[in-house]
């Protein structure tokens, strides 16, 4: 009687210490992953901060005031250009300037070519 | 008991001297069991000492400095981490085979003073070359030289790079702040710095500012057109929120570039906005108004005789823009009469004139966030006489950005409110606000001041649309102790819209020049004020102020159209 407990406590304590081992394998593999993420997720905020950085540097109002003058045939905002909305409603005009329903040809187009130089 | 059990084993039987024998053998074990376990102990609990030579060399690891951002989340100032390359003597095999392999990589490197800082006896660790970009730091690791690595450091930068400058300050070497609100930053403490960062990730939450870049760009753009324009040897220009006390740009021109190394700022290049004090003139002169509407001993009805000039002691005050009338209280502020404004404090009389300065804040060091902060030059006797200039401006020095604050304060309702860099709501403006002439006073004050855009010397100044009011001042400059005609300092505040101002603006141009176009002039009316109203054309739409036109502006636009048709067809 003894004897099979004894080999049935042998075969636990076995079983028990495969259990652990693995159980302990699995868990150093997990913690080797969390290790490369956490360095992966803080490349990444690296990655972030540098692209912030490069964006800041790239948008920045001078280098964009500098380029539109180069570039764009635009001008600073007049006061009388801004309209409220309440006031909006006069301003629409009864027919569409711009028939879109006109398929062949390129209305927006036609009104950027006519813009002055 | 030793000596017992040794004289116990004698007597025992044969047969249980195995059990000795056996408690020997535990003995053992278990001492060296306890060896383990100690180098266990010490090994785990205890904390490790013999680091790498790249950690015991470099100095500790700075603090995660928080960004800056503006009022929108634009990023002013970042960490970026770079790398910087050492090299262990003592563990490179070939000295010159390293150093002819890292003079070919690193051009910049010079061989011979590499080879004796690496031959020195004795040394561990050796910079070869701090912040270097991606591409060289792998070409060099991938040269495989045994002893050479790199540690990645933090390096703080500024990607707007002059924009705001001087708001935003700089660091040293150390990424230690010494300037604007870089300093503020450290000045904070640990504590504070510890509460913007996320102690797991290492990040930071940003530090706010007030600051609007894009309002920034066109202030700081139309200031240094204007600096060209007029000759003028610097300018300055600030948007302050009224309502809130918020600096959405300030501007000191000629500035510097925080991300340039060896910076050397000359005095011209400091925050003249706050570092720097100056005879803000006749823009003063609103402050003299305020107290005596204040005080009740002037009403709108008043007059005042600047028909003579005025004699105290051996002193005379008169008038740059003589009338020889007697004024009205709406014709001394529009023809700015130093004459008529002297008198009005007088009538205060000396106490309460200092007390009314004493209560404004104008006697007392402004304190902002900026470390860069100067007192005000206040005269050193306070005297008839001292008490009558300084209601004009004169012998009695601010920094711009506290005259600006001050007048602010005068014509949004008499609320004071601090100015701040960093953003604020609502809310904490109100609870910070206390109130230093009656609404009544401010009322009349703005009355002053639009009548003066409409009607007065700044005429310049009237956007159409943003109902603009502002004072102009052209301060004589102390020359060799004398107040010199030609060297001036032209300044202009102003507020818009007037009936219930959302921002003050100041505009400074140190001493302009006569140019074509003046006619002659270099008085604030032809220079600073021009300035202030193409930076409020500018930047009213961005800061949502909605433009108004009564039918007189309308009149004015009809014909300004009309005109400009015509010099077209002509």
């Amino acid at each position: 009687m003894i004897k099979l407990i004894n080999a049935i406590l042998v075969f636990a304590v076995l079983g028990a210490a495969f259990f652990m081992y693995s159980l302990e394998h699995s868990t150093r593999g997990l913690e080797r992953q969390i290790v490369k993420l956490k360095s992966g997720i803080k490349d990444e905020r690296e990655t972030i901060k540098l692209l912030d950085a490069e964006w800041a540097s790239l948008t920045r109002p001078d280098r964009l005031q500098k380029m539109a003058e180069e570039q764009l045939k635009l001008q600073p905002v007049k006061a009388t250009q801004i309209v409220s909305t309440a006031d909006l409603g006069a301003k629409i005009p009864d027919a569409p300037v711009i028939m879109l329903s006109d398929k062949t040809a390129d209305p927006i187009g036609a009104m950027l070519e006519k813009l002055p130089q | 008991m030793t000596t017992t059990n040794a004289s116990d084993s004698r007597t025992v039987p044969p047969g249980l001297a195995g059990q000795n024998r056996i408690r020997l053998i535990g003995l053992i074990f278990s001492v060296f069991f306890l060896l383990i376990a100690v180098q266990l102990g010490k090994l785990t609990l205890i904390h490790r000492s013999d680091a790498t030579t790249a950690e015991l060399a470099l100095p500790e690891k700075a603090m995660p400095r928080p960004d800056i951002v503006d009022r929108n989340g634009a990023v002013l100032a970042t960490d970026i981490e770079v790398a910087s390359l050492f090299a262990d003597p003592r563990k490179i095999s070939d000295v010159d085979e390293a150093v002819e392999l890292l003079t070919a990589t690193l051009p910049e490197l010079d061989g011979k003073s590499l080879k004796q800082r690496l031959t020195t006896p004795g040394k561990a660790f050796v910079w070869l070359k701090r912040q270097t970009n991606p591409e060289e730091r792998d070409a060099v690791y991938n040269l495989g030289i045994p002893g050479v690595a790199y540690v990645n450091e933090r390096k703080r930068v500024y990607p707007m790079g002059r924009l705001a400058a001087h708001t935003v300050g700089y660091v040293d070497v150390d990424t230690k702040g010494i300037a604007g609100i870089e300093k503020y930053l450290d000045d904070q403490g640990a504590l504070y710095t510890a509460s913007l960062s996320e102690p797991e990730t290492h990040t930071s939450y940003p530090a706010q500012l007030s600051m609007d870049v894009r309002v920034q760009q066109a202030v700081t753009d139309e200031v240094a057109k204007a600096v060209v324009k007029y000759k003028a040897k610097s300018g300055g220009g600030i948007v302050l929120d009224t309502e809130t006390g918020e600096i959405v740009a300030l501007a000191s021109l000629p500035d510097y570039n925080p991300n340039s190394e060896n910076k050397n700022l000359t005095s011209d290049q400091q925050n003249k906005l706050t570092s720097g004090v100056y005879e803000l003139g006749s823009v003063i002169k609103a402050v003299t108004f305020a107290m005596a509407f204040d005080s009740g001993v002037m009403n709108m009805n008043s007059r005042y005789d600047a028909r003579f000039p005025l004699v105290i002691g051996t002193a005379r005050i008169s008038d740059f823009h003589a009338q020889r009338k007697v004024l009205t209280v709406p014709e001394v502020f529009t023809n700015s009469s130093n004459i008529g404004t002297a008198k009005m404090a007088l009538q205060v009389g000396l106490d309460g004139h200092h007390e009314f300065l004493d209560r404004v804040g104008l006697l007392d060091k402004l304190v902002t966030e900026v470390p860069e902060s100067a007192k005000p030059l206040l005269p050193r006797h306070w005297s008839k006489l001292s008490s009558a200039t300084a209601a004009f401006g004169h012998g009695f020095a601010v920094q711009p950005l506290q005259g600006l604050s001050v007048i602010a304060d005068l014509i949004n309702g008499g609320m004071s409110i601090p100015p701040t860099f960093l953003k604020r709501s609502k809310e904490d403006a109100e609870a910070l606000a206390h109130r230093i002439v009656k609404a009544d006073t401010s009322e009349k004050m703005r009355y002053l001041f639009r009548l003066n855009v409409t009607d007065g010397t700044a005429t310049k100044a009237d956007v159409l649309g943003y109902r603009v009011g502002g004072k102009t001042g052209t301060a004589e400059k102390v020359i060799g102790g004398r107040y010199s005609k030609t060297q001036v300092l032209a300044t202009f505040i102003g507020a818009f819209p007037m009936e219930k101002p959302k921002y003050a603006i100041f505009v400074m141009l140190d001493e302009p020049q006569a140019v074509p176009g003046t006619y002659g002039f270099n008085t604030a009316g032809w220079n600073a004020v021009p300035t202030a109203a193409n930076i409020i054309e500018r930047v009213a739409p961005m800061l949502g102020v909605e433009p108004q036109f009564t039918a007189e502006d309308l009149a004015k636009l009809a014909k300004q159209a009309k005109s400009g048709a015509e010099k077209k067809h002509g």
